[in-house]
């Protein structure tokens, strides 16, 4: 089957050579793709990106709000609401692992210069559609929408569509509707809101065009670029 | 313990990794070391981000809110809806749970959903565990100014389709 490669596979598979030998540190692309696990450098920068100012912020914030949630209702209600978090942490779990196991290999096989081009700077309002349908029918919860973003955002897609699929994930994913709001809202209140929200990503994804806020590609954190 | 959507993904995963075997380049490299950045930068922060949103959540005066959603409340609700919403920094369970205290206080529909609205849109945990570091603060910025009025259009075009089935019930039938 390999042999039977499109024209503009190829290009696309050139890329993706050059991609492992940059990160392999190999200048021939030859190795076989896993010489970055014995680089001592980049496990160094993998601690501090995981130990970083924001993981402090987020441990000094969560200590602040548990203090507080100790003086109002006791030892008994803090000790509930670990055991809850620790319950949903687990939970989380497999569905992350899982999430960023398809995103890392959407990222190696998708053609993502294709991609970009169906939601790019010249998809004009069918980008922002396509972006907001493909939002909509995103499988998952936020790791996968958001891995998927990453992917999509480091492929030079165009900002507005970027917006509008966040936003329709966000307003009217099947699977939030499915699992969350008919269950606990009923049928006629979750589609009530699915059609008023209709529109709405695509207005996002307008708005995100015309405002004056810089984003490109070189904004985006180190690792995801 | 796992719905519909973990096995979507499970045969997603599954498809993917048939087409990253046919592959003619060694890809799986690339994509461990994506895997790995991406956990690194994630599981951390989540550690904490879901402690401190289980105590945000529990610390909201979700009853005292409901009060102000109810009928007559109008454009004002509106408002009080949409920042309750920027509030509950925590996943739909408590949402969802919030949003049916507001129901049963008498919240009017349009409310509620602005209140969903602006929980999807601006959940403070979603914002921290998995925008910022995946997307950094120039795309959270460029994207919270994007939909700041989404909520707000939401209640609005709720209220005046519950005022259109309110009309057709009184004339209707």
């Amino acid at each position: 089957m390999a042999d039977q490669q499109k024209p503009q596979d190829t290009q696309h598979s050139r890329q993706r050579a050059n991609e492992i030998a940059t990160i392999s540190g190999t200048s021939g692309g030859a190795g076989s793709g896993f010489e970055f696990l014995g680089n001592s450098a980049w496990w160094l920068d993998i601690l501090s990106a995981a130990f970083g100012r924001g993981f402090f912020g987020f441990m000094a914030f969560a200590i602040l709000v548990s203090i507080v949630c100790y003086l109002i209702y006791g030892m008994a209600a803090v000790q509930a609401v670990l055991i809850e978090d620790m319950t949903l942490l687990v939970n989380m779990m497999p569905r992350l692992v899982l999430a960023l196991s398809v995103a890392s290999l959407l990222w190696v096989v998708l053609p993502r210069d294709r991609m970009a081009r169906l939601v790019g700077k010249e998809s004009g309002l069918r980008g922002l559609i396509i972006a907001a349908v493909a939002g909509t029918i995103t499988p998952g919860g936020p790791s996968s929408a958001y891995a998927l973003l990453a992917i999509l955002a480091a492929a030079k897609a165009d900002r507005g569509a970027l917006v509008a699929y966040i936003t329709a994930w966000a307003l009217l994913g099947f699977q939030r509707i499915l699992i969350w709001d008919m269950p606990f809202m009923g049928a006629e209140f979750s589609m009530v809101r699915f059609v008023v929200s209709m529109p709405l990503p695509i207005l996002a994804g307008l708005i995100a065009r015309h405002i004056p806020i810089r984003f490109d590609t070189s904004q985006l954190p180190k690792g995801v670029r | 313990m796992f719905g519909v959507g973990f096995y979507a993904m499970l045969t997603v995963l599954a498809g993917l990794m048939v087409t990253a075997f046919r592959a003619p380049d060694p890809v799986f490299g690339v994509a461990l070391k994506r895997w790995i950045e991406q956990f690194a930068v994630l599981v951390p922060r989540m550690f904490c981000a879901l402690i401190a949103a289980g105590f945000c959540a529990k610390l909201l005066p979700a009853e005292w809110i409901s009060g102000l959603l109810g009928e007559g409340s109008g454009f004002f609700g509106l408002i009080i809806a949409f920042l309750a919403g920027l509030l509950v920094p925590a996943g739909p369970v408590i949402c969802f749970s919030i949003a049916a205290v507001f129901v049963k206080a008498g919240a009017t529909p349009a409310a509620v959903i602005t209140f969903i609205t602006s929980w999807s849109l601006f959940g403070a945990h979603r914002l921290f565990i998995y925008e910022l570091p995946l997307l950094g603060f120039n795309f959270a910025r460029l994207r919270m100014v994007s939909v700041l009025p989404v909520p707000i259009i939401a209640g609005i075009a709720a209220t005046a389709i519950s005022l259109i089935i309110t009309i057709e019930m009184l004339t209707g039938r």
